[in-house]
């Protein structure tokens, strides 16, 4: 392993605090290593995901449910850290420097080989699977997340620098240790035509993938040929289970070691766990809310829109529609992530006076308005709080149900009038921005937001080196959106996991797995 | 003539009262129709009134069956959904009745490749997987109550058409029909004055052993989600909330099922005893 | 009789030919495409683009239909547009779990319900008799997806009997059996009543027949007469009808699968509607119109071949 040989440039003192926590991190993990000697023999870890894998290529990954496989089978040269805070450790590299804003200098640890004999991991490994996503003519859904790669340079055989075209540092919360990040073998893609669909050609990780049963289960086994730190377990099967109450029962009759269970079961499940077993909560970062379609002329009252903001009542809704768990959120931009707001402008909780007099100054009279949904249960609960909300103003509401596909084409409709929203979340506030931009007005940015200001910094955040000013920046930006008028934030949800006693899940801090930390206990 | 009709009339109520299934089933039946007509005087609480601090509760004096999800009465909501039911069944077997009557008729009494065409529509319609067709139907157009009866009149339409063309087939070629034919009737005088009244007997009988199925369709597309808007309260919508709540509570699932049953068995002990009343054959082997 | 089952079969084409275009033209009018649900929030018009002329979504509609029948003819179904498998193996392993499903459900109500039938009209016009005439009625009239709600609520939720979600384990039989008790019961419940009803009917009325009652005249036991030669007779129309029944029983099994979470093909259907995963889509959709046209076609032959009265008719 190659000593620290460059100086660090330009280095964000969180980025200082985060090597400093990484190498804890490291020690830990050497004095625990022996006492996973014993647990090697014959151990399955059955978890389970909320969708079925679509692709095992990192560059077509439909998200969360393929990135948790991949992140088992595929090295990275960051991952995500186990844990309260959003921090990474190192995984394939040996090493990782900043060295400008546009240079980042990696080497590779010199033990990490691929399957089906692929030889060792090189940086031109590295470079195959960083170009491919950001490659134009690849067409990768996730290119977005490496659109600000210019290339990599192969400086030794496993040593590189990546080349940026601009300062982007969400590089370090999105692109290498998430979906982007996952390194393929060249030679093995190379050898079945560029890309893989549900086969696989060659892994790398801790884990190898060993079977597929369509809408039933991933099946994971140890890889014999990892040179790394152990896994605990010898196969982890990743059952395809959509509804979290199916899920809970499942994991009720023994049939799962983890999983995402229900809000709506969460105090029975706490106050009444079944044996061996912990409940525990995360705060998620997806976000909720209530938008207003500016370019609708039945909503282009600025004064009927804040009469809406005001008369919607987010404790009932978090009360009802999430079981009393869920936070009030004050953005798009979750707590614990650079941005986050500490207060709305609007307050969460409804002031009906105040929202009748605003209904009163603009003017309109006989309101009647219609709510686009997707026919879940939490959004149809919302959906019927807010309308008792407005309905106390004499705004009459009308509720809209559609199905996923139908939903998400509402974003093109200029007859969208308002409409309940989810968006995931990655750890870094310039994905949030991104859809709320003019240029997203009808694509997903269905309200149709559109202001310079909020549009400059999108575009400059991601630059921005100092996570003070970073942070000054998307609190503004999410002050913009809720002047607008078109927005009413409800939640980032919240995700209780239910694990057995026998098991030491590893998960990201909003609660997802990152299957191949996992550990017996 | 005249005389003879009242006799059978009697005959038939005579018979259909000495059933006591059919009189539980017309029991039922009127229970079911009484309380969806006066479910505003019965219901306790505001069915759609939210009470979110006492939500998902159990069975109380005050609130019998309990509350669902945002605090609102499950025994009103209850209560409302016999409204839902009726709303849809009664529509849609006249429409699909309607419908069915004239393209069985002009199958049965038209020429060959009309009939053929209308087989072969009828068939077809028969042979769409229900839920697709719905799941489709709703995706284009919206859940609501109007595409629900939408989607069972359509899917219906097959089951009258083939029962009023198979009638109209044996009628048409029966001797008295063909006696009026040679006296040179007109086609429409035959189908008004001959046909008509002889296939109605049938179809009114097929029309009361439909209404649960059609009941138990709504049910089933609002228990999918693609029945009523909420916040209106069906049966189905019921079952759905029970559903994802079922470790929560059971009343909802009761709430929403078991007046449905009762209401199905109702309406088929009805059906039966009007089918078997109706056909002397059978009236006189049981 | 030849010419009546020619005429039927090539109607039995038809239909499907008109089903599946009606159906297919429908689908692809409604808002939605794979496309963006494949690409996420993050396809660029471009992306979207290139990806819809890959699927062959730009395409006008009769030539796409025109696509996939000549496909559909030599078994290609086309491939999935998320893993690119082919539709026909992604299908295949739904079908499976469907098939095993109809099939023990069927085979449950099948046995019960005929034993039912024989035990009312051997007993008829006893309580027993009139007892089993309410329950059969009862069991039909009861929509199959409650008794799915209340069988997962009663033996799972509360009592902790069977298990509740799945189709278990692929390589452990055992397992698999028990997860196919409660959605089978569930959709069998109203078959048994349905059967019974339909058995003692047929059982009741080839017995007044006349070779039966020469038998027993010849004094052979009355037992033996029943089950040598009335309930041979009766079972007839009893597989008739459930042939019929299929394309019921695949209704059945959509509402089984979604309450009991099991794969199958009602499962998949719904699932890639949702996703407007066209070829999935259309591929199941042509396979369950196939499977109940081809039975109810059958049943019409089988039924013309007892019954020569409609063979003239049609």
């Amino acid at each position: 392993m190659g000593k620290n040989k460059i100086e660090w440039v330009k280095i964000p003192l969180s980025r200082r605090q985060m090597l400093k926590s990484t190498a804890a991190f490291s020690a830990v993990m050497a004095s625990s290593s022996f006492s996973n000697a014993w647990a090697q023999s014959g151990s399955t870890l059955r978890g389970r995901t909320y969708a079925d894998m679509r692709s095992l290529d990192p560059a077509f990954s439909q998200g969360v449910s393929d990135e948790e496989i991949h992140a088992c089978i595929y090295n990275k040269l960051i991952q995500f850290k186990p844990g309260s805070k959003w921090e990474w450790q190192l995984d394939a590299a040996a090493d990782i420097e900043q060295v400008d804003t546009t240079h980042i200098k990696f080497a590779l640890k010199d033990n990490i080989g691929f399957t089906n004999g692929f030889g060792a991991m090189t940086a031109e490994d590295v470079k195959f699977s960083f170009e491919r996503v950001a490659d134009e003519k690849m067409e990768s859904p996730n290119k977005p997340d490496m659109d600000a790669l210019s290339h990599v340079e192969v400086t030794g055989e496993r040593e590189g620098v990546i080349v940026l075209k601009s300062p982007f540092q969400p590089l370090w919360t999105i692109s290498l240790p998430y979906i982007t990040g996952n390194i393929v073998s060249k030679k093995a893609f190379e050898s079945v035509g560029g890309r893989i669909d549900t086969e696989v050609v060659a892994t790398s990780g801790p884990y190898t993938h060993f079977s597929w049963e369509p809408k039933q289960k991933t099946t994971l086994r140890a890889n014999p040929d990892w040179k790394g730190e152990k896994v605990a377990f010898d196969e982890v099967q990743i059952f395809h289970i959509d509804d979290e109450k199916t899920a809970e029962i499942a994991f009720e009759a023994g049939e799962l070691d983890f999983t995402r269970v229900s809000l709506a079961s969460l105090e029975r499940l706490k106050a009444n766990p079944p044996s061996n077993s912990t409940v525990e909560g995360f705060p998620s970062l997806y976000y909720v809310w209530v938008g207003m379609n500016l370019n609708n002329p039945k909503l282009s009252n600025l004064k009927l829109r804040q009469a809406i903001q005001h008369a919607i009542d987010v404790p009932s809704i978090l009360e009802a529609a999430y079981f009393g768990v869920a936070e009030a959120s004050t953005g798009i931009i979750a707590p614990g992530l650079i941005g986050n707001r500490a207060s709305n402008k609007v307050p969460s909780e409804a002031n009906i006076e105040k929202a009748r007099q605003l209904l009163k100054e603009s003017g309109e009279s006989n309101v009647s308005l219609r709510i686009s949904i997707l026919n879940k249960q939490a959004n149809v609960t919302t959906a019927q709080i807010v309308q008792a909300n407005l309905a106390a103003i004499g705004i009459s509401l009308e509720i809209d149900l559609h199905e996923a596909a139908t939903f998400w084409e509402l974003g093109g409709n200029e007859n969208l009038e308002l409409v309940i929203n989810r968006y995931s979340m990655t750890p870094d506030p310039y994905y949030a921005t991104s859809w709320f931009i003019c240029e997203q007005a009808g694509v997903w940015n269905w309200e149709g937001h559109c202001n310079e200001e909020f549009d400059r910094i999108h575009k400059e955040g991601p630059g921005e080196l100092d996570v003070g000013k970073r942070n000054a920046m998307y609190q503004r930006a999410q002050d913009i959106m809720e002047e607008s008028g078109a927005y009413k934030f409800i939640t980032h949800e919240y995700t209780p996991n239910i694990y057995r006693n026998s098991i030491k899940p590893a998960l990201r801090p909003d609660g997802l797995p990152l299957y191949r930390y996992f550990q017996r206990s | 003539m005249i005389m003879k009709q009242n006799n059978e009339l009697q005959l038939i109520i005579k018979h259909f009262f000495r059933n006591i299934l059919g009189v539980a089933g017309f029991l039922i039946v009127m229970l079911m129709v009484l309380s969806a007509i006066f479910a505003d005087f019965i219901v306790p609480y505001d069915p759609i009134a939210l009470n979110i601090k006492e939500r998902l509760q159990g069975p109380s004096f005050s609130h019998l069956l309990g509350t669902d999800q945002l605090g609102r009465d499950i025994f009103s909501r209850m209560v409302m959904g016999s409204r839902v039911a009726l709303q849809v069944a009664l529509p849609t077997v006249f429409g699909a009745v309607s419908i069915g009557f004239v393209l069985g008729m002009i199958a049965g009494f038209g020429p060959k490749w009309l009939d053929n065409a209308i087989i072969l529509l009828l068939d077809t319609l028969r042979s769409f997987p229900t839920v697709m067709f719905a799941l489709a139907v709703v995706a284009l157009v919206g859940p609501s109550l109007e595409t629900v009866i939408f989607i069972i009149i359509v899917t219906s339409i097959p089951t009258y058409g083939r029962v009023v063309r198979t009638q109209t087939l044996s009628i048409k070629s029966s001797e008295f029909i063909l006696a009026e034919k040679s006296m040179g009737s007109s086609t429409a005088r035959i189908l008004l004055v001959h046909i008509l009244p002889n296939i109605f007997g049938p179809i009114a009988v097929l029309s009361a052993m439909e209404i649960p199925t059609i009941i138990g369709l709504e049910a089933g597309l609002s228990f999918l989600g693609m029945g009523v808007r909420p916040p209106t309260p069906s049966w189905g919508s019921l079952l759905n909330e029970g559903y994802t709540l079922i470790r929560n509570t059971p009343w909802l699932l009761i709430a929403g099922g078991v007046p449905l049953i009762i209401t199905t068995l109702g309406f088929t002990f009805l059906g039966e005893t009007l089918r078997d009343a109706v056909d002397p054959k059978l009236r006189k082997r049981n | 009789m030849l010419g009546y089952i020619i005429k039927r079969l090539s109607l039995a084409v038809l239909i499907i030919v008109f089903a599946i275009t009606l159906l297919f033209v429908m689908i692809h009018s409604i808002p939605g495409d794979p496309v963006s649900t494949m690409l996420g929030p993050r396809a660029t018009p471009e992306l979207k683009a290139s990806l819809e002329e890959r699927m062959g979504l730009n395409e006008p509609l009769p030539v796409q239909i025109a696509y996939f029948f000549t496909n559909a003819i030599t078994g290609n179904l086309g491939t999935d547009v998320f893993t690119n498998r082919p539709v026909t193996s992604i299908i295949g392993e739904q079908l499976s779990y469907t098939l095993m499903l109809i099939f023990a459900s069927i085979s449950w109500s099948a046995l019960l319900g005929i034993f039912l039938g024989c035990y009312s009209a051997i007993k008829r016009n006893t309580i027993s008799d009139k007892i089993l005439a309410v329950l059969s009625v009862s069991f039909i009239a009861t929509p199959s997806f409650v008794v799915s709600l209340y069988s997962l609520l009663f033996f799972s939720v509360y009592l902790g009997w069977l298990p509740a979600i799945g189709a278990g384990d692929s390589d452990d039989l055992w397992d698999q059996l028990i997860h196919l008790v409660l959605p089978a019961f569930s959709i069998g419940l109203s078959w048994v009543g349905y059967i019974a009803r339909l058995v003692r009917a047929s059982m009741l009325e080839i017995m007044s027949e006349n070779h039966i009652r020469t038998a027993r005249a010849f004094g052979l036991p009355r037992r033996w007469v029943i089950y040598r030669y009335a309930l041979r007779l009766a079972i007839l129309p009893t597989i008739t009808v459930i042939g019929v029944g299929m394309g019921f029983l695949l209704s059945a099994a959509v509402f089984a699968e979604i309450v009991f979470s099991r794969p199958g093909l009602g499962k998949l259907v719904i699932d890639s509607i949702t996703t407007r995963n066209y070829p999935v889509v259309m591929g199941s959709v042509l396979l369950s119109t196939i499977i109940f046209v081809v039975s109810t076609t059958l049943s019409d032959i089988i039924n013309a071949m007892l019954d020569p009265r409609i063979g003239r008719q049609l």
